[in-house]
């Protein structure tokens, strides 16, 4: 009887949360005429599916792989490089407190907001003959997903006992063969976790991409979106549908990560 | 036969388009983006080898793309789409590529043609009138006559009128844009004009502490009574609406562009009802405010010969026309605004054309942007009640020295 | 034994090192000295003023109110999300029917692009039109000003923020909550602790590392705020939702004015290290081998 009880109180929280989903869902699925004339209706009279039509006409579907290739390429080199470092400053003391600065360096760059690198950055992409490429956005996007990255791998790698590592080496594996075989594995589910967050990072991602891309073929998921707010108006059909299809990577990602998802955060911070 | 020439001479002239031309165009979203579109379609229509990308942005990112994009000298534009404000800064960092004399031609409006000539009003063209706005006063003509009330001659006539309408009618007395920035500046400088002050003075110099302003500003708050509840966060699509649901009686600012369906009975419940005219001014004559959306070359592009052909294009009576009938774009050409068709469509042309001439452009300063948008956050403040007229402008005032170039 | 050579691990370290060396040590580098300078943007002209650009945004009202609004909306939004989460993660850590559906469900805003959620909750605030306003007004309560009101557009703001990112604190704390051996939460409810207080002084202790990292990252992002205030408010009514992200972006983007944009940046970085110096200290005490 309790257990229903308090299956009730949180399926109501859950209720509450997902009204706006709700709302985004409905007005995806009005013809353009009803949202206009009911904003407030949580349900359309008629299901339309006119907004996906024309989403799908145009260059959303190209712009969905752009960006989810960017996202990807973002991660695994944010993911690769990181374990390297946080590998090196768990178990290696550097002269002079060194790790400790670089710690505290990359919490200052994940602190700092990225507006404030972005003219600099403009100029050093532009040098790099990098501007309007994916491959220009996947470093800019570094300054967000490494420091992040760097912060939660060092706790999954912490939590490895170096007994096992120990071990593996007396039976002669040396550095690469140990990171490769025996550090990667245990931390997976830790890697998991992070990989995820810095994916919805990469995905939503606006202010350097809005810089550094400037033709429509090359444009990101939320740089697409924001093409639907004009100054004579929001096209809420398009918009809530585009927002719709674009979440559902993601959702996908995660809700088969979920396991991991929580495993990961349990070994990390232990 | 006649096929397979033509199919040759179709191979011959794609191999002759490897070295065809490449133009990328940075331009606005909404309606501007859409009739563009229409220009870049018609213009690929004529010259298919050209091959054009065109970027549509919303006004402030095409600002800071632009900007960013010139200072680097990347040569990612060639044909740039900006608003009059920002022709000084960048001409005076020598951003845009001067025009041949062949683009200049005497059936452009003038005051909406050397508004792009550096340095002086008989220089050399650097950017070319696409859309000639200027801004209007509107007002609702059926309801004047109802409450027996005449035309508005003075910003005193605006007020009063608001209020015989506000207390005898449902109708809100008048309408403007309040959301801080450049749409709540907007809409007070055409008060701020007819009441013969201004941001800068004829040197340059910050001048917002004359009694000429204070009295402007008391006047602009005093309209804030007869107007919508929320006008504070009002920007140009609920001005719209307002005026089209007839839920406002005037307008103190309204640009061409919000304007083309007040006569569609589709959308409109003010069909016949609504004057647009040149708006009013306390003292002297009144001075419409230019909003000129102009077509530029950057320095930096590496098609400037093409570009150039696009402005010509862009920019001529048949275009314009198109532009105008389609997409409720201003000419920028007297013989459009006296073509029969386009007047047939705008009653209000002949009142905006002459608008147009005598139109004032905003102060020619490089960074306009930035004391636009500290005026605009002291407009709101006293707009809000947070301080008073006088207190407002003093503090624009003493910020706006600061920071202003000429 | 373990490490051939030392030289092997600094390799390790270099990568990282490299990339964001290259990426941020320059812009950081022209922030520091842009922030005491006067820079022509066109010429890149730079001229020493001195602390002259920290006497201007001392002097400046906005910049006070910025600072402000930041400070508010920062302790505000995440101790609601934390709070919210920490209660979240307690109401999922026991079983209930279909909790593999619901953790999904609840996760979800956290996936929507910022973009999304800004317009849809502006919608839902239209004074006129908003479902929030014809819900009240149904209720026979007075419809609210969500985004004009000076008084309450900021926690309008806030509320959004938490409803898109509580899920990030309520994950975190639930990972943590997770790993409590289940010994250790049984001999708390065998003792007959009243649930209450088993929490207080068993369950919360033990999962105080986690909310205090959901606390970190959840001010770290609260602190920056900037796109929800562009896409709702653009700063107004007045200065009521102006935050130091969205001055910061309007010297540096809308005036190119590089020295005041650099000196408030300079400002909120300052701030935000003083913010977490704490915090950073006691992690990087943590186990070293």
């Amino acid at each position: 009887m309790r257990r229903y009880l308090h299956g009730l109180t949180v399926w109501m929280m859950v209720g509450l949360f997902v009204l706006p989903v709700v709302w985004m869902v409905a007005t995806a699925f009005k013809s353009p005429g009803e949202i206009l004339n009911a904003g407030a209706r949580l349900w359309p009279e008629q299901i339309s599916l006119s907004a996906f039509e024309r989403l799908l006409a145009g260059e959303f579907p190209l712009l969905i792989g752009n960006t989810l290739l960017i996202a990807l390429m973002a991660t695994g080199l944010s993911l690769l490089v990181s374990f390297f470092s946080a590998y090196a400053l768990v178990r290696y003391r550097f002269p002079a407190k060194l790790d400790g600065a670089f710690l505290l360096a990359v919490l200052v760059i994940k602190m700092m907001p990225p507006i404030v690198v972005a003219t600099p950055l403009y100029s050093l992409i532009n040098q790099l003959g990098l501007l309007n490429t994916k491959l220009g956005l996947v470093l800019c996007y570094q300054v967000y997903t490494l420091p992040f990255c760097i912060w939660m791998l060092l706790g999954f790698i912490r939590d490895i006992p170096l007994e096992i590592e120990e071990a593996a080496a007396m039976d002669g594996a040396h550095l690469f063969k140990r990171l490769g075989f025996v550090v990667f594995p245990l931390c997976a589910p830790g890697l998991v976790a992070t990989a995820i967050f810095s994916m919805i990072l990469g995905w939503n991602e606006f202010l350097f991409s809005l810089l550094f891309i400037h033709t429509p073929d090359k444009f990101t998921i939320p740089l697409y979106l924001a093409n639907f707010m004009t100054e004579d108006g929001t096209a809420w059909g398009e918009l809530m549908a585009a927002g719709l299809v674009s979440s559902l990577p993601m959702l996908a990602l995660a809700g088969y990560m979920q396991r991991f998802l929580l495993r990961g955060f349990s070994l990390g911070l232990k | 036969m006649f096929q397979r020439t033509l199919l040759v001479s179709a191979l011959f002239a794609s191999s002759l388009s490897l070295n065809a031309a490449e133009l990328v165009i940075a331009g606005r979203d909404s309606s501007y983006g859409d009739a563009l579109q229409f220009v870049v379609d018609e213009y690929q229509n004529q010259q298919p080898d050209t091959n054009i990308t065109l970027v549509k942005r919303p006004s402030n990112g095409l600002y800071e793309s632009v900007v960013l994009s010139m200072r680097e000298q990347t040569g990612n534009y060639d044909v740039i789409l900006m608003d009059d404000t920002w022709a000084p800064e960048f001409l005076s960092n020598n951003w845009l590529s001067p025009l041949s004399q062949q683009v200049e031609d005497e059936d452009f409006i003038s005051a909406s043609f050397d508004i792009g000539r550096y340095p002086n009003a008989s220089s050399a063209a650097y950017a070319m009138p696409m859309v000639g706005n200027v801004a209007m006063f509107a007002w609702n003509r059926a309801l004047f006559e109802q409450n027996q009330l005449s035309e508005p001659k003075s910003w005193s006539d605006v007020l009063k009128s608001a209020e015989v309408i506000s207390q005898s009618t449902d109708t809100n007395g008048l309408v403007f844009r309040g959301v801080k920035g450049n749409p709540i500046v907007t809409g007070f400088l055409p008060i701020l004009w007819g009441f013969g002050a201004d941001v800068v003075d004829s040197e340059g110099q910050a001048s917002l502490d004359t009694p000429e302003a204070k009295q402007a500003l008391e006047a602009f708050l005093a309209m804030k009574q007869y107007a919508p509840r929320g006008v504070d966060v009002y920007n140009a699509d609920e001005v719209r609406d307002s005026l089209q649901k007839g839920s406002a009686a005037m307008a103190i600012e309204v640009w061409p562009a919000w304007v083309p369906n007040l006569d569609n009975p589709e959308v409109s419940a003010v069909v016949g009802d609504m004057e647009i005219m040149a708006p009013p001014a306390e003292v002297g004559q009144p001075s419409p405010m230019l909003g000129i959306w102009q077509l530029a070359v950057p320095a930096d592009s590496n098609n400037k010969a093409e570009a150039e052909a696009f402005l010509a294009f862009a920019t001529s009576a048949e275009i314009q026309k198109a532009l105008a009938l389609d997409f409720g774009m201003p000419p920028t050409r007297s013989s459009v605004y006296h073509d029969e068709d386009v007047v047939a469509k705008y009653r209000w042309y002949p009142q905006q054309a002459a608008a147009l001439s005598t139109g004032k452009a905003r102060p020619r300063i490089h960074n306009w942007a930035e004391v636009e948008s500290i005026l605009g956050d002291f407009l709101q403040l006293a707009m809000m009640g947070q301080m008073s007229a006088e207190q407002a402008l003093k503090q624009a005032q003493r910020r706006i020295e600061r920071v202003i170039k000429v | 034994m373990l490490f051939e050579s030392r030289k092997q691990l600094t390799l390790l370290l270099l990568p990282a090192l490299l990339i964001l060396g290259a990426l941020t040590l320059y812009p950081i580098l022209s922030v520091l000295v842009n922030a005491f300078g006067s820079v022509d943007y066109a010429s890149k002209h730079y001229l020493f003023v001195g602390l002259d650009n920290f006497r201007e945004l001392l002097d400046d009202f906005f910049f006070i109110a910025a600072v402000k609004n930041t400070f508010v909306f920062t302790v505000v939004a995440s101790c609601a999300q934390v709070l919210l989460g920490l209660w979240l993660a307690v109401l999922f850590h026991r079983q209930f029917p279909g909790r593999r559906f619901a953790l999904p469900i609840i996760i979800y805003p956290m996936m929507l692009s910022t973009l999304v959620c800004s317009s849809i909750w502006r919608s839902w605030y239209h004074y006129d039109f908003g479902l929030l306003n014809t819900v009240l007004t149904w209720l026979g309560l007075p419809a609210q000003e969500w985004l004009f009101n000076p008084d309450l557009a900021l926690y309008s703001i806030a509320l959004v923020d938490t409803w898109q990112w509580t899920p990030m604190a309520f994950l975190i704390i639930l990972a943590g909550l997770q790993s409590i051996p289940k010994d250790i939460s049984e001999a708390a409810m065998v003792d007959g602790a009243r649930p209450l207080r088993a929490f207080m002084h068993i369950t919360l202790p033990l999962i105080q590392k986690q909310v205090m990292l959901a606390f970190l990252l959840r001010s770290i992002d609260t602190f920056k705020l900037f796109d929800k205030v562009y896409v709702m408010t653009g700063g107004g009514p007045g200065n009521a939702t102006e935050t130091l992200s969205m001055f910061v972006y309007k010297y540096g983007f809308r005036f190119f004015n590089l020295g005041m944009a650099s000196a408030s940046a300079l400002v909120m970085l300052l701030i935000s290290m003083a913010m977490t110096l704490l915090y950073a200290r006691k992690v990087m005490k943590g186990g070293k081998q």
